[in-house]
């Protein structure tokens, strides 16, 4: 539904583009990478709200892009006058029977299209005002949004309202999951929304024919009878009690949802969470409803999560989703290819990524491949004891653990190497593999062979097909007193310790206690090679 | 042939008609409009007397709230800045030293458009987005249904022409001889102003663009009304009167001043006027209402207080002396039982009949 996001001035953003996907994005990406902003630059194009509050009562300098705001009161403060910068927030929409009305092309890029704009400016109803405001220039220290106005239009040039608009969004924080009971105005809006009209009016119409009963009972009117006889001092008219039957006494306000007889609001949180996202989603439309979804990983365990995750997987056919995460197994079972990265401002799409390597972690949805998408080095290695001996060897380097550097070092077993490279190769993430020759050099160099051609990925194994794995590089290229020194053992020969640290038991040990050493050992120049390599 | 052009007679129907065709087809998108606020009105109360609310599939709008929303404001940008546009303004004149095509020629200064400008930037903009404002109207609506079509002038007409060439069904309706003003001031088209519209209609059917309909009867007037307005325009087909109530009183007659007080006493008539500027009897003067506001209403007897023309047109037949013939049709057709002219000296009429009354 929605094709592409231009966010202008709008927090953290200065000027972003954002292409969606019409099925499920995922986004993706560093804490105040922008990821929440967007859910909310959407819901508040479509909503003209933040939170439940329409935006002109939100409206602040808080708003606003940061680095826009200082240059604009540092051109104020050097004597040069100007109007205060603009927030527009544009929703490009595909071009439908329901949404061709909002078609024009009034917007920033001048395109024919449908969509919506979210446009705070400054109001030139306020100049004399401003021109006040400007006389002291120095002492302005923020922009003074207090003389903006907020205008919700369509591409078409004209004013919209949420029912001309015909488009809507359901915005689901599980962080912020408001837990008082029979008031959660999000969920009545969801129930409220996934009802039909039809059912909507039967709903109100139940609830009023209740009051009118309830007002009309025996009970209530011989109270009546009683209050009328005991009015006598206090009023002339006519006293009695009857239900509120103004617009403002709806059955949001007395019916509350129950889960097995329980207040929904008591319900645990992760419940709540999952019954809010698998109602918005499950509800009926005509596919002009945008489903936003924050950190669905929240409150729920891990079996909770892999159902929910199959939920949005297999509900959102036809249904545009937003989606941010901070979890590998939330994005591998959705699909590499639905991730959106952001960073700098700048988003990038996985959508070279091959389609086995996309299936490959939809299966084994354990793998961390997050961490190869959001690290902006990586060092990809066999397993925890490579990991422990290429981190202790990078501070024997660079005296600092790698991850300062921003480099992540990823274990990752035999066969998904290859497809974590697929991830880094359309990425451009800088990675070098660490791995091992086993016993057969020419074969690791033609399993790697595709991926020669990229510049950011450098294979690094030892060409010593007698040293097949970590350990014997290691015990090659170490004297027996510095093994002993730093194992703490007191091995008579390198054969020993060989048997010793290379067993699949004793491996992780050894290389716990390498890492931890004060004596430091020489590293396999493999090792040292893809280190150097990645640092430079 | 998308386009159809339905002439109606006075008290024909045509508005029913047009309701009708709204209502047929409810997955049809259509756009009813018409240029007056009152007609407006008229068509949005008679749907919802029928229905209880405009279906969602029915638009029923202003002639200038639909230029402005759908002709203008959509691709404004192919003109000037986007989200220029603000309303129109009704109340002042175009500067006469701007040129055609620039922005002061159209825009007052709080970003209005004056009022005889709106159609002519809707050309404008159309031309200027290739054609983007009717495509867009393509994707939006399946059928435009246009009211008094008579009301629209100047560039309106080539603006009708963009809908007669798109692949919209458009139904017209609307009766020349009825055209008592016009949406613009502008000089374009002005030989098509008033029955002129004739004209314009018929070029478009012979070039084959259009087909066009006759409603050739009065639902309203009695035949003694029907002849009368018919001989104002005689190129056109005879109306057929399906008024055939009789009352004592039918025709088309004329009352002299001192007999005014019996007259209306005796008659109740409904009395009309050319403007506010014409002298009317003081015990009349609170009923009277002008000619060009009664378009579309219906009265048992209607009282006109005559113009020079047309005192000679009643004596001479010939309908190039009436001066106003659209003004004088519209005000006898109002009329189901009859009309009489107010005369204040010796006067005879080979149309009228002297109403004495002692006879």
């Amino acid at each position: 539904m929605i094709r592409k996001i231009i966010i202008k001035n709008y927090k953290g953003y200065e000027q972003a583009t954002i292409e969606l996907q019409p099925t499920i994005n995922i986004l993706v990406g560093n804490n105040e990478a922008g990821k929440s902003t967007i859910l909310e630059a959407v819901h508040l194009a479509l909503t003209a709200r933040i939170g439940r509050l329409h935006v002109s009562q939100c409206l602040s300098p808080h708003l606003l892009n940061r680095t826009v705001a200082k240059n604009y009161l540092a051109a104020l403060h050097e004597g040069k006058p100007q109007p205060p910068p603009e927030i527009v927030i544009e929703l490009y929409f595909e071009t439908t029977p329901i949404s061709a009305s909002l078609k024009g092309t009034n917007n920033l890029l001048k395109e024919d299209t449908a969509g919506v704009r979210l446009w705070m400016h400054f109001d030139n109803d306020y100049a004399a005002e401003y021109d006040e405001h400007l006389k002291d220039a120095k002492a302005v220290h923020y922009v003074p949004t207090e003389y903006y106005k907020v205008e919700w239009l369509a591409f078409n040039g004209t004013s919209i309202t949420q029912r001309s608009l015909k488009v809507n969004a359901t915005l689901i924080d599980a962080s912020k999951m408001r837990l008082q009971s029979g008031a959660d105005y999000y969920l009545q809006r969801i129930i409220e929304e996934s009802l039909t009209d039809a059912e909507r009016v039967r709903l109100a119409r139940t609830y009023a024919d209740l009051k009118q009963t309830f007002a009309t009972s025996a009970g209530i009117t011989a109270l009546n009878t009683i209050l009328e006889q005991r009015k006598a001092h206090v009023t002339d008219k006519a006293f009695t009690l009857g239900m509120d039957t103004s617009p403002t006494s709806v059955w949001e306000a007395s019916l509350v949802p129950h889960l097995d007889d329980l207040p929904f609001g008591h319900a645990g949180g992760g419940e709540q969470s999952m019954m809010k996202i698998l109602l918005a989603i499950t509800r009926n439309t005509d596919g002009s409803h945008i489903v936003l979804i924050e950190e669905p990983e929240n409150h729920l365990s891990f079996p909770r999560l892999n159902s929910l995750v199959d939920k949005i997987g297999t509900l959102c056919e036809g249904r545009q989703v937003l989606l941010t995460t901070h979890s590998s197994f939330v994005l591998n079972k959705l699909g590499l290819k639905q991730l959106l990265l952001l960073k700098n401002q700048t988003t990038t799409r996985l959508t070279a990524l091959p389609e086995d390597t996309q299936e490959y972690f939809k299966k084994l949805s354990g793998y961390d491949t997050l961490r190869m998408v959001l690290t902006d080095k990586a060092i990809l290695v066999e397993g925890p004891s490579d990991d422990l001996i290429v981190q202790r060897a990078y501070r024997d380097t660079r005296q600092r653990l790698p991850i300062v550097d921003g480099i992540d070092v990823i274990a990752v077993r035999g066969l998904a190497f290859k497809r974590f490279l697929d991830i880094a190769a359309v990425t451009g993430t800088k990675v070098s593999v660490v791995t091992d020759n086993d016993g057969d050099p020419d074969a690791v160099q033609k399993k790697y062979e595709a991926y020669k051609q990229y510049a950011h990925i450098k294979i690094c194994y030892s060409i010593d097909a007698t040293r097949t794995t970590l350990e014997p590089q290691l015990v090659g290229c170490n004297t027996i007193e510095d093994l002993n020194a730093a194992l703490g053992t007191a091995h008579a020969t390198l054969a020993d310790v060989i048997a010793n640290i290379g067993s699949k038991a004793g491996k992780t040990d050894a290389a716990l206690k390498i890492f931890e050493s004060p004596h430091r050992l020489t590293m396999p120049e493999y090792i040292t090679r893809a280190i150097t390599w990645l640092a430079q | 042939m998308a386009c159809t052009i339905i002439i109606a007679a006075a008290g024909a129907g045509k508005t029913e008609r047009l309701i009708r065709e709204a209502l047929a087809d409810p997955t049809r998108r259509v756009l009813i409009t018409t240029y007056t606020i009152r007609n407006t009105d008229e068509i949005t109360s008679r749907i919802i007397k029928e229905r209880g609310v405009i279906p969602t599939n029915i638009h029923v709008e202003r002639w200038f709230t639909f230029l402005l929303r759908d002709t203008i404001k959509p691709y404004q940008a192919s003109f000037t800045e986007p989200f220029r546009t603000r309303a129109i303004d009704f109340n002042n004149q175009r500067p006469q030293y701007a040129k055609r095509g620039t922005e002061e020629y159209y825009y007052d200064q709080t970003a209005n458009l004056y009022q005889d400008t709106v159609s002519d930037l809707a050309c404008l903009i159309n031309e200027r987005a290739e054609g983007k404002t009717i495509r867009r109207l393509e994707e939006l609506y399946d059928l435009i249904l246009i009211d008094e079509m008579q009301d629209l002038a100047s560039y309106d007409l080539e603006f009708l022409d963009l809908l007669i060439d798109s692949t919209l069904s458009v139904i017209m309706v609307g009766d020349p001889r009825q055209a008592t003003y016009a949406t613009s001031d502008s000089p374009k088209n002005k030989q098509y102003r008033g029955f002129g519209l004739f004209n314009w209609i018929e070029e478009r059917r012979k070039k084959g663009l259009i087909a066009v309909e006759h409603m050739n009867w009065s639902h309203r007037c009695n035949h003694h009304i029907c002849n009368f307005a018919d001989a104002l325009f005689p190129n056109q087909p005879a109306t057929q009167s399906l008024n055939a109530t009789t009352t004592p009183h039918d025709g088309i007659f004329f009352v002299f001043q001192e007999h005014l007080h019996t007259y209306t006493a005796r008659f109740e008539p409904m009395v009309l006027r050319w403007s506010r500027t014409t002298i009317v009897a003081s015990h009349l003067q609170q009923h009277a209402a002008n000619i060009g506001e009664v378009k579309g209403c219906t009265f048992d007897r209607v009282l006109i207080y005559p113009t020079q023309p047309m005192l000679k047109y009643l004596k001479t037949k010939k309908p190039d002396d009436a001066g106003s013939k659209e003004r004088l049709y519209v005000a006898t057709t109002r009329a189901r039982h009859s009309v009489a002219f107010v005369i204040t000296k010796a006067f005879s009429s080979p149309l009228a009949t002297a109403w004495h009354p002692e006879k």
